[in-house]
């Protein structure tokens, strides 16, 4: 029973005005401080344990979810505020289709109503200066719903500042796929012939005769200028035609084949990086999973198996707020630190 | 416990379905304090403004105007710098001096209040992070002692008896400590390899994958084999299990005819296979098979549509490994450092915080934990 009454009084308490003005202030403090020291550019957060958090409070699922949404947007505000470039959330996997029906019903019209509402204060976006982008197999999104998710990323596309990444209906291994047939599809396909208005063969004639001209065209003024003209003629076509016209035919189809598909050895991991969903984003600083469940469960895979700071937190993510990401943020500075504390000496040494 | 969520998520189902709004609105009230508790003071949201949020948004959004939305969420936006800078040019006629002379000055104090606070934050954490290390190194240390191995097979069954599950699959990473130099290093490492493939046989697990950054056990295959052998001997007496031992694209060695005709009570379960990986057969072997298939595709022998995950998967698992079940690091936190990324999508990933170095006790806990662990697949 006290307990209760603790409670309640704790409660009343941290929602009265001035505790709650104290409460902001100190945010706004700790996350200003933050971004003094060196900050992620790229933060992932898998999206963990709405519907544990549901089923321990005895609230609905879907409930979950909106709580699970608010808890983003909070996420967001602090991410940006302390200046992190790209955030991406892992909203939907391809496996979140076995759910039950009205489960995947009620997480495709939470994702309408928040993107629609998002289009409506598109002003919202842009005073952080963020752009939306959607990563996923689109194709599989119910019509009204894409319609919705091309509108609120049409609608940001101008910001620049910072960018939000929807994993929506997402795996990291499709995610690589992708990226592979993507890449062979570039590797075996013709690049379009160029329209100018220079033909090669023309040129190639000219570099001939000229070739075929000089040390002629030496001799022949020497001996009787008047002859050699015509002789140079004769020889000029006589060479582009009889002479070099096999081998240059065959040159030329060579090297046309060569022209049709570039080199497939010329691939490295950063073409594939270019053809996966998050091409243009810096590499991933700082993965997040909540809700004590340490697996990446195909979630960017290629992007935080380098050298990312992977962090398994207990909580589950309607939780999550800035007291349970800024020991992350502190610790990862502190090992950044201390990296280039260790690197340093190194450096000394090799000098 | 699977199958309890699919029970519980089914009974949720049912209701749902026949649920109206007006309902649904008033389940939601009846519960929603519970779930408000902690939220009330977390969000940066005053707890008034929050509950018109959320009252509207259990009405889908009906109950207030886009208008009425923004002005609630205005106050909680940050100033859009543009503005700001537009509203001080036109300000700035009277008193831009003085004005400016005060926004620097007050800018300059919050800037290096917090830088102040900046670094009292990391001071703190820096004492914060030594007397966890401690803590931590203060009871891997209890573990250790109170599960000792002894090098023996009989001990390390014992920790493990209770254990629901074990892993078919067992992955580990190591470093190598020093750079360049091959020499204390490389000895360090393979003793670890031996180690570690010693307790994996010990409690039966069959198969093993090494992983190392650098790859500079692929060139000892012969001495990491013979080193493993040994200590294996010394676990099991002469009757030891046999060891195969290899990586992607090298041919495995297999334990040598002289244990196995020496142990002709030799229980098959005990046979261990061994994989030593590195950083090549992560990206690079995805490389790899991405030229290949262009290649293909250039000679028109595949078309670009039949590549696809189940593809690639068996082109992965055949080439290099298939996905291992756990994945035990050493290090004090989790970081990859290159571990293949095809195969590590469901790999139960574990460390101790803050742990030093290989040791049992953490092999110990890891298999612990596994057993602990429940696959959801999404679901």
């Amino acid at each position: 029973m006290s307990d209760l009454y603790l409670s309640r009084i704790r409660n009343w308490f941290l929602s009265s005005p001035p505790a709650e003005w104290a409460i902001n202030r100190l945010r706004e403090t700790l996350i200003g401080s933050l971004s003094q020291g060196p900050i992620p550019g790229h933060v992932a957060f898998e999206m963990d344990g709405n519907r544990r958090y549901a089923r321990s409070h005895k609230i609905e699922t879907v409930e979950g979810h909106h709580l699970g949404f608010e808890a983003l947007a909070r996420v967001l505000e602090i991410c940006y505020k302390c200046g992190v470039k790209v955030v991406t959330v892992y909203a939907f996997s391809l496996e979140n289709f076995h759910r039950p029906k009205y489960e995947v019903d009620g997480l495709m019209q939470l994702a309408k109503v928040k993107l629609e509402q998002l289009i409506q204060h598109g002003e919202l976006l842009d005073r952080y200066g963020a752009s939306v982008r959607v990563l996923g197999r689109l194709d599989l999104i119910p019509p009204d719903v894409l319609e919705v998710v091309e509108r609120a990323v049409a609608a940001t596309s101008h910001n620049t500042t910072c960018v939000l990444n929807i994993c929506f209906p997402y795996t990291s291994r499709e995610e690589m796929t992708t990226a592979i047939r993507t890449t062979v599809e570039e590797y075996s396909t013709t690049p379009r012939p160029h329209s100018t208005p220079f033909s090669q063969s023309r040129i190639t004639q000219k570099i001939l005769s000229k070739q075929g001209d000089k040390p002629e065209g030496l001799d022949s003024i020497e001996e009787t200028p008047s002859q050699s003209d015509d002789h140079d003629q004769d020889d000029a076509v006589s060479t582009a035609t009889t002479l070099h016209s096999d081998p240059s035919t065959q040159k030329s189809e060579g090297s046309e084949k060569v022209a049709i598909y570039p080199n497939a050895e010329t691939i490295t991991p950063e073409t594939i990086d270019k053809h996966l969903y998050t091409s243009g984003c810096p590499p991933l600083d700082i993965f997040v999973r909540t809700s004590g469940v340490e697996r990446l469960s195909d979630f960017m895979l290629w992007q935080c198996h380098q050298d990312t700071h992977i962090f398994f937190l207990k909580c589950f993510w309607p939780e999550f707020d800035l007291w349970h990401f800024l020991p992350v943020l502190v610790e990862w500075q502190h090992r950044q630190k201390q990296k280039q504390r260790e690197e340093k000496p190194r450096r000394v040494k090799q000098a | 416990m699977e199958t309890n969520f699919s029970k519980g998520d089914a009974g949720l189902g049912e209701e749902p379905r026949s649920r109206k709004p007006p309902q649904h609105q008033t389940l939601t009230d009846a519960h929603a304090p519970t779930g408000d508790d902690k939220l009330l003071y977390a969000m940066p949201f005053s707890a008034k403004d929050l509950q018109r949020y959320r009252k509207d948004e259990k009405f889908n959004h009906r109950l207030m105007t886009p208008e009425e939305r923004i002005k609630l969420l205005k106050p909680y936006l940050p100033s859009p710098p543009s503005r700001d800078g537009a509203r001080r040019a036109s300000l700035s006629q009277v008193s831009r001096e003085e004005r400016k002379g005060k926004l620097g000055v007050r800018r300059f104090l919050r800037r290096h209040f917090h830088i102040f606070v900046y670094a009292l934050i990391h001071f703190y954490f820096s004492i914060y992070i030594r007397l966890r290390q401690a803590y931590h190194a203060i009871g891997n240390r209890l573990y250790t002692v109170y599960h000792h191995h002894h090098h023996s097979p009989e001990l390390i069954q014992r920790d493990i008896k209770d254990l629901s599950r074990l892993p078919k699959h067992l992955s580990v990473i190591l470093t190598l400590e020093d750079q360049g130099r091959s020499g204390a290093g490389l000895e360090k490492l393979v003793n670890e390899a031996a180690d570690i493939a010693a307790w994996c046989a010990s409690i039966g697990i069959s198969q093993l994958s090494i992983y190392e950054k650098t790859g500079i056990l692929k060139g000892y295959v012969k001495e990491t084999h013979q080193t493993i052998s040994q200590r294996l001997q010394t676990y099991f007496g002469p009757s030891f299990p046999s060891v195969s031992l290899g990586a992607p694209h090298i041919p495995p060695i297999q334990s040598g005819l002289l244990s196995l005709s020496n142990s002709p009570n030799n229980d098959n379960r005990k046979n261990i296979s061994i994989l030593l990986i590195s950083a090549e057969d992560g990206r690079d072997s995805i490389v790899d098979l991405t030229k290949t298939l262009a290649e293909m595709s250039q000679r028109k022998k595949l078309q670009a549509a039949d590549i696809t995950t189940e593809l690639v998967d068996a082109e992965l698992s055949e080439s290099v490994m298939e996905e291992p079940d756990l994945l035990v690091l050493f290090s004090p936190f989790v970081e990859l450092a290159g571990y293949p990324p095809w195969q590590i999508r469901l790999t139960e990933i574990f460390h101790v915080p803050d742990n030093q170095g290989v040791g049992y006790q953490v092999f110990c806990r890891a298999l612990c934990k596994f057993a602990k662990a429940q696959m959801r697949m999404g679901r």
